[in-house]
């Protein structure tokens, strides 16, 4: 959770994924849409801001077992399975959506970190046009979806068609929050066990878990 | 001043100091324990409970507004079951009074929470009539004033030796209600609860809160609980417990020249979990700065009327 906690206003702090943790340093990769993100690019060095973290649980790897691994993400849910390609050390397939060519950022870097990297942008502008869902179910036609495991973050919409293509794995909800620790209910995540807080209970969901309307 | 300095007293429960945590925004108190020893609060006030468990209200729950939030959450609670089970037990390890947060959809389910939990030896029971997010019961007391009154007194008959606090809601006039409140036998009355509020994207032109209309909660508030508690003070000779928008010492000082005994820090606990700490620590450092002996001295100071 960053926040900018001198002021009132903006009131609450805002979840990010650790992008890149260096030994002195955590990068945040984020998008510019609403209040904190916007000031944020105001941010010099030396100003300060509070981060409390890491918080939530993280994408399991060792249930991989002999399976491929295919890593799925939609936009600035890249930020979230940058440290998970490291992770599967190379062996995942990377497929990233966006809107356009504009929105895929860092692609030669996320091709070093994959075993195949495959690009798709809704307008066509790079890669495959369509969305990534579409490009994984184009990449699974007639191969046995046992042998995969999937791991994906991005808008509900993606993780919803995601979740429908009979691959086993985790995505990675994006619900909105207010506390970050598990003490306003604020993040509640659908599932057949009742609601579920996303920042305490997760991000991270086993497929079928998480239940989309 | 020393540490007796900030002690004060709800009816027969005395507490350390005047600072507790706002229902619903500290859960039962497992995930705070992580971030500071739970005995450093005045007491905890535990999450609203119901007899059975409730499911809640479907996402988006929250949205943040100007200086503030607007939250539908629906009362998602253990019920009374496990509660007593698990959570109570669990803040026992602290020693801190507990607060058990009450929530019913008739007067029958108040009056049956009330006892068990009585008799489960909690130090207070907040009566919660004021909670804008559920469909039945609940701010429907708060707001008739002969039901209201009614249901104290059932409840009041109920407990016997628990402190009886009764949560009131900014939606209705709340002088008369906390004078109602204190003739049906009530120890303290707390306000406010969230204001009911909308906020709506206007791209979508949806509301941003799935069941449209939520509570408004955080710094937006405060003024207007500030004006609540000095108006319920003044109608009433039991304490006042004020909150709405607390989220420093500064905040709750104001709170308590307007009339509050005790104060309760809610949704500032989301921007930071150890701000009911902070608002301790700088009651203190105002009090020491002023030479001021008994946190009591400022309830109801406010100079100049
Ligand atoms: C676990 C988690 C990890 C995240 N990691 C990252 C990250 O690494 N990088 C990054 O850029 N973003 C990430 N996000 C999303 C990020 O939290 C939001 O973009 C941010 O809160 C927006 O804040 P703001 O004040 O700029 O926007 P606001 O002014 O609060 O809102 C602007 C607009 O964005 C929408 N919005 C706000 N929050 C979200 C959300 N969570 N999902 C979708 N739309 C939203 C609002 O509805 C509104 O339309 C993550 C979210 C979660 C839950
Ligand atoms: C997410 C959330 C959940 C709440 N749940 C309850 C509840 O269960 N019972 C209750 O009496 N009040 C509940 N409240 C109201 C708070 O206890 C408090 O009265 C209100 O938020 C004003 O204080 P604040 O501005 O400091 O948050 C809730 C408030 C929020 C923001
Ligand atoms: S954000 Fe508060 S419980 Fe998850």
């Amino acid at each position: 959770m960053f926040g900018l906690n001198s002021r009132k206003d903006p009131f609450l702090k805002r979840p990010f994924c650790y992008f890149r943790k260096k030994r002195n340093t955590i990068d945040i990769l984020y998008r510019v849409v609403g209040k904190v993100t916007t000031l944020m690019t105001g941010l010099r060095a030396g100003d300060t801001a509070e981060v409390m973290g890491p918080l939530g649980n993280c994408y399991p790897v060792e249930g991989v077992e002999g399976r491929k691994p295919i890593v799925l993400a939609g936009g600035v849910g890249i930020a979230s399975v940058y440290p998970l390609l490291g992770a599967l050390v190379g062996k995942a397939h990377l497929f990233y959506g966006g809107r356009t060519a504009r929105d895929l950022l860092l692609t030669g870097e996320l091709e070093s970190l994959s075993s195949g990297l495959t690009l798709a942008t809704e307008d066509g502008s790079a890669g495959f046009r369509g969305t990534a869902v579409d490009a994984v179910r184009a990449h699974l036609k007639g191969r046995d979806k046992r042998d995969f495991i999937l791991y994906a973050c991005g808008p509900n919409g993606m993780l919803k068609a995601a979740s429908a293509l009979g691959v086993d794995g985790y995505i990675a909800s994006e619900e909105k929050m207010a506390c970050g620790i598990g003490v306003c209910l604020g993040c509640a995540v659908r599932t057949p066990a009742g609601y579920k807080r996303a920042c305490k209970d997760g991000p991270v969901f086993p497929i079928g878990e998480v239940l989309f309307d | 001043m020393t540490d007796r300095g900030l002690q004060v007293r709800l009816g027969k429960l005395k507490l350390k100091n005047p600072v507790l945590t706002a229902s619903g925004t500290a859960g039962y108190g497992e995930e705070l324990a992580e971030f500071f020893d739970l005995s450093k609060l005045g007491a905890m006030v535990m999450k609203g409970i119901s007899l059975q468990p409730w499911q809640g209200n479907p996402a988006p729950r929250i949205t943040e507004t100007p200086c503030g939030m607007i939250n539908s959450i629906g009362l998602q609670n253990v019920g009374l079951d496990v509660f007593l089970r698990e959570k109570l037990p669990f803040v026992r390890q602290w020693d801190v009074p507990v607060i058990a947060n009450i929530l019913g959809t008739d007067a029958n389910e108040y009056i049956r929470l009330a006892a068990e939990l009585d008799e489960a030896g909690v130090e207070a029971i907040e009566l919660n009539v004021s909670c804008p997010n559920i469909k039945k019961g609940g701010i429907s007391f708060g707001r008739d004033i002969n039901s209201f009154s009614r249901l104290v007194a059932a409840v009041r008959r109920k407990v016997k030796n628990a402190a009886l606090i009764v949560k009131l809601t900014p939606d209705a006039p709340v002088d008369v209600f906390a004078r109602a409140a204190g003739e049906s036998g009530a120890d303290a009355v707390s306000l406010i609860n969230t204001i009911p509020a909308l906020a709506i994207d206007i791209n979508t032109r949806r509301p941003l809160i799935k069941n449209v209309i939520g509570g408004l909660s955080g710094p937006a508030v405060k003024p207007i609980a500030v004006r609540m508690v000095y108006q319920a003070s003044r109608a009433v000779k039991i304490p006042v417990i004020g909150m709405g928008g607390i989220s420093c010492g500064a905040d709750a000082i104001e709170f308590m020249l307007a009339g509050a005994t005790a104060v309760a820090v809610g949704s500032a606990i989301f921007r930071d979990p150890m701000a009911p700490l902070k608002v301790i620590e700088e009651i203190g450092a105002y009090m020491k700065g002023r030479g001021i002996k008994s946190v009591s001295g400022i309830t109801g100071a406010m100079a100049g009327r």
